[in-house]
């Protein structure tokens, strides 16, 4: 799935800029290093009323001032200015246009058999939306992970369409000046539910990315509960042998008690209530963390795998209205000397919705398994190799 | 690891509530767009990019995924030190021209260097000019000073480091070092090595389809003056990574992940590239039997010449070229040496040349020139065809020949100033017919909409001879291309074609397989046209010259087959620049 970031260059940058501020009535006299902006009166953004110098690059070292802003890629100008903008329309509305290219299949595109005409007839309009998702992943062993996704869901027969999404990612990079409006026709009551299949299937396309960091995050957790155990299995080691020391000392004072004199005897028989009871005191901790660990440290276990659980946040940023059309389409195949025409299931900005099967073996007709003849139906490459 | 127990995921879904209000918020039409861009451009990374391309003239060059790539990769991801190790016919020479770019556009050059081969040199400066508008002096020009008078300079490497300048190229501190056919400094034992390692600069950009010649030390050589450190030291690189019993690659995965940090290796089956088919047709006539005496007459004069006065052998090499392109182009050299020098030897042979000149009524190739020109009317769009030649005389006279007939002709020549030469490229592509062009076309201009050249006569050089063929099959062309080879037989230009180009497989080299063989040839101390011109006039007789011929050809055709091992060798050892599976 595609990931909807985009990178933020230099170029981009100025392009970005340059069309946010005269969409807002700024004016912009360009020269090489710098930009002159005017602002004028009522205007809401991040620059006050009034000129302003806009440093392209890196390469002034000064710092910001009121009237002097630097315009790269990490400039805080430029985030400032990223913020705002997309604050201020978050929903809308745009048209996946009937003419736009039309979208060959794979499966025909990947074979030697040319597409001579390609008619599309449109015959009812549809609806969908798309949501911008962010996923926030964290967890305490990996760094922050931010993914921007895009999800588009059929409003009618809540259909995921990747396609469609692939389509709108296409039509809003910041090169293009595909036309949006603000005039959304769908309802809050409309779109929930559609906002709740996004999510499960947003929740799907990042799950391999998910399970990555899952897996690393545990082998993470699995290391430190590791080293963990092997301290207290060392720990355990130095309480067993402090514990034969004792008894040992325990036995050598009960061998004096038997052949001593009154005095040292007494004095044996004193120091060993107190070893005993150090013995005792011992043999308990040893026995528990023994017990502890031939269950696992279960508690301790939990505890540092709660710590590096995963905690992922999404966030839906923009919601687009997007219509479309849907129909027929009549593509004019040619085969060397050979003309066939096919008619399937298409959209405007989602291509071929049918799923096509070879006439003769009957399967699906893919990018890795082309079509390969039209003489008499659509053969697969499959079929015709295995002849 | 297995068998650990997985840990938590905690899923956290944010409100949507505050997108939802927004649906009922007013906005001007397009703010909506802007917000979802401002949202991408939140979640991007900051990223580098390649700002003069667009600066680039898109007529001029075209260029190339991969070349983009590797131009990127080399400023950005290499810090500005790179070995660049494309196949051969990938453009190297097109990468290391976008890098130069990028640097004078972000002004990191006031100071630059290129070293390349001695043959090579001019056809840098052409390229880089004509293709990404940098103008670099070369040693050879008249107005070459010194290393330490310009700041912009391709030199031959072996001008560098002779005596005479070695110590002002060291005493500079460069901005940029480039350095083409890099496996020339394989050998830490040589000038070469010495010079580029004592050499002292910021950034370096070192060329080679094949970095490694006889064994992996060469690898160890080349990449540690680029990157001194990365392989440690001499004996460390190998223990770690030959096996020397059989010297072969151990630790491959290791080696490879250093090599990713300097190296950027392209294969072609990788790229795009994708060239039509060339067909070559050589064609040799019989001359008439007054053009036969006239060969004879011209050829027995240089020999005779040539071994009084070795002085003059330009002016002899001259004459025998001439001879065989036109009767026209021989007189206007021997009039200007007759008239212009009182005290000539040999005067009255030449005297009798000219009246063998003046004898001659009709001039074979000319004729048989008519022939594909027709051929060419009937068959191609608009009739186009190029005709080269390397001589001004000859050009005339096939342009009034061909324009008697009725075809709509065009001259190219050094002589027209660029934009009139701009004129004549534009003027062919609308109007068609035949354009008669000496070598001054052979710089620089594209010329892909035309399929059919004609030699009518071919140069000594095999660069020029693949520069010519490179104006029509080149990156772009999109029908096969038709080559014509004229030359009549028996003569010096037969044997060249027959006896040298056709064994070096010349006119189907693709572009810089040649340039690989030539460096080579160079490499030994030869020049190709030299080596021609004294085997033909040391010949005693038909035969020996024949013999002559065939083992320059025995030559060449080791120097191919070397220049193709390598190129195999190469390709196996960094297949993919995936190094393989270890061997340990």
């Amino acid at each position: 799935m595609t990931e909807a970031s985009i990178s933020v260059t230099q170029s981009v940058v100025e392009k970005f800029t340059e069309r946010y501020l005269c969409s807002l009535g700024c004016s912009i006299e360009q020269s090489d290093d710098h930009w002159e902006v005017s602002v004028p009166e009522a205007t809401e953004t991040v620059i006050s009323q009034g000129k302003h110098m806009l440093i392209r690059g890196e390469v002034n070292p000064d710092d910001d001032d009121e009237n002097t802003k630097r315009l790269h890629p990490e400039s805080a100008f430029f985030q400032e200015l990223l913020r705002e903008a997309s604050e201020r329309s978050p929903s809308g509305k745009v048209s996946i246009e009937t003419d736009s290219d039309i979208e060959i299949p794979e499966w025909i595109h990947h074979s030697s058999v040319e597409v001579e005409n390609a008619q599309f007839t449109p015959y009812y309009d549809r609806i969908a939306i798309v949501v911008l998702f962010r996923v926030g992943i964290e967890t305490v062993s990996e760094y922050q992970q931010e993914l921007l996704r895009a999800i588009a869901v059929d409003t009618r027969s809540e259909e995921i369409l990747p396609k469609l999404a692939e389509t709108f990612l296409d039509s809003t990079k910041v090169e293009t000046e595909t036309a949006t409006s603000d005039d959304v026709q769908l309802t809050k009551t409309n779109i929930r539910p559609l906002l709740e299949t996004a999510r499960e299937l947003l929740l799907k396309n990042v799950q391999g990315k998910l399970d990555s960091i899952h897996r690393e995050a545990s082998r993470a957790a699995d290391s430190e509960v590791e080293e963990y155990r092997q301290m207290q299995q060392q720990r355990i080691q130095e309480l067993q042998e402090k514990h034969s020391n004792l008894s040992s000392k325990i036995n050598d004072l009960s061998e004096k008690i038997n052949s001593g004199d009154e005095d040292s005897r007494v004095q044996a028989l004193r120091e060993r209530k107190e070893l005993k009871s150090e013995y005792e005191e011992l043999d308990e901790t040893l026995n528990e963390l023994q017990e502890r660990r031939d269950s696992g440290f279960p508690e301790r276990q939990r505890e540092i795998r709660e710590r590096h659980s995963l905690d992922v946040q999404v966030r839906p940023l923009t919601l687009t209205e997007v219509e479309y059309d849907r129909g027929e389409i009549d593509f004019e195949l040619v085969d060397g000397s050979i003309h066939q025409t096919v008619t399937l299931g298409y959209g405007s900005g989602i291509g071929v919705a049918d799923t096509v099967r070879c006439s003769s073996c009957e399967r699906k007709l893919t990018e890795g398994n082309p079509i390969r003849a039209i003489s008499d139906g659509l053969k697969c490459q499959s079929c015709t190799k295995e002849r | 690891m297995s068998g650990y127990d997985l840990v938590d995921i905690e899923v956290t879904h944010e409100s949507a509530d505050d997108l939802l209000d927004s649906l009922s918020e007013d906005g001007t039409d397009g703010s909506h767009l802007q917000s979802i861009q401002a949202v991408r451009l939140q979640a991007g990374q900051p990223d580098s990019e390649l700002r003069s391309l667009k600066e680039l003239d898109e007529n001029a060059v075209k260029l190339l995924e991969h070349q983009v790539d590797a131009a990127y990769r080399a400023l950005f991801e290499m810090d500005g030190k790179a070995l660049l190790a494309d196949e051969v016919g990938l453009g190297k020479t097109i990468e290391v021209g976008m890098i130069l770019k990028e640097m004078h556009f972000r002004e990191t050059d006031e100071s630059v260097l290129i070293l390349t081969p001695a043959q090579l040199a001019k056809q840098w400066q052409a390229e880089l000019r004509e293709k990404f508008g940098l103008d670099f002096v070369c040693n050879y020009d008249d107005e070459f000073e010194d290393f330490d008078a310009h700041d912009y300079i391709i030199a031959s490497i072996d001008t560098a480091k002779s005596e005479r300048h070695r110590q002002t190229v060291l005493d500079r501190d460069w901005d940029v070092l480039v350095l083409d056919e890099a496996h020339y400094v394989k050998n830490e034992e040589t000038d070469r090595y010495d010079l580029i390692d004592r050499l002292s600069y910021n950034y370096a950009f070192f060329l080679t389809a094949t970095p490694i010649q006889n064994e992996l030390t060469d690898l160890y050589n080349v990449v540690s003056l680029l990157r001194p450190g990365l392989f440690g030291t001499r004996d460390v690189f190998h223990q770690y990574f030959v096996n020397n019993n059989q010297e072969t690659l151990v630790n491959r995965d290791e080696l490879q992940d250093r090599l990713n940090k300097v190296m950027i290796r392209n294969r072609r089956e990788d790229t795009d590239i994708d060239f039509t088919d060339r067909t070559i047709d050589t064609r040799t006539f019989d001359p008439t039997p007054k053009e036969r005496e006239l060969y004879q007459a011209v050829s027995d004069y240089v020999k005779g010449a040539y071994s009084q006065d070795q002085g003059q052998k330009l002016v002899l090499m001259l004459l025998q070229k001439e001879v065989v392109s036109s009767p026209v182009a021989l007189k206007q050299t021997i009039e200007k040496r007759l008239y212009d020098q009182s005290e000539l030897t040999h005067a009255d042979e030449l005297e009798s040349i000219l009246d063998l000149i003046d004898e001659i009524d009709t001039v074979t190739k000319q004729e048989r020139l008519l022939d594909i020109v027709e051929e060419a009317r009937d068959n191609v769009e608009m009739g186009r065809v190029i005709v080269f030649t390397q001589f001004r005389a000859t050009q005339q006279q096939i342009l009034d020949r061909l324009a008697s007939e009725g075809y709509t002709v065009h001259a190219f020549h050094g002589g027209h100033s660029s934009s009139e030469k701009e004129q004549i490229v534009e003027e062919f592509e609308e109007e068609g017919g035949i354009l008669v062009s000496t070598d001054a076309m052979s710089e620089g201009r594209n010329l892909q909409f035309c399929n059919i050249l004609v030699n009518l006569d071919l140069p000594w050089n095999p660069m020029r001879v693949e520069q010519r063929i490179g104006r029509v099959h080149r990156i772009g062309q999109k029908r096969d291309v038709f080559i014509f080879n004229m030359a009549l037989k028996d003569t010096v230009e037969e044997y060249v074609l027959e006896r040298l180009y056709h064994k070096i497989d010349l006119f189907q080299q693709s572009v810089g397989e040649l340039s690989s063989i030539l460096s080579r040839l160079e490499e030994s101390g030869t020049s190709f046209e030299d080596e021609i011109f004294e085997r033909l006039v040391a010949a005693d007789s038909e035969v020996d010259l024949e013999n002559d011929f065939d083992a320059m050809a025995v030559d060449l055709q080791e120097q191919r087959e070397l220049a193709d091992k390598l190129e195999e060798f190469n390709s196996g050892v960094f297949e993919g620049f995936d190094l393989g599976e270890s061997d340990d």
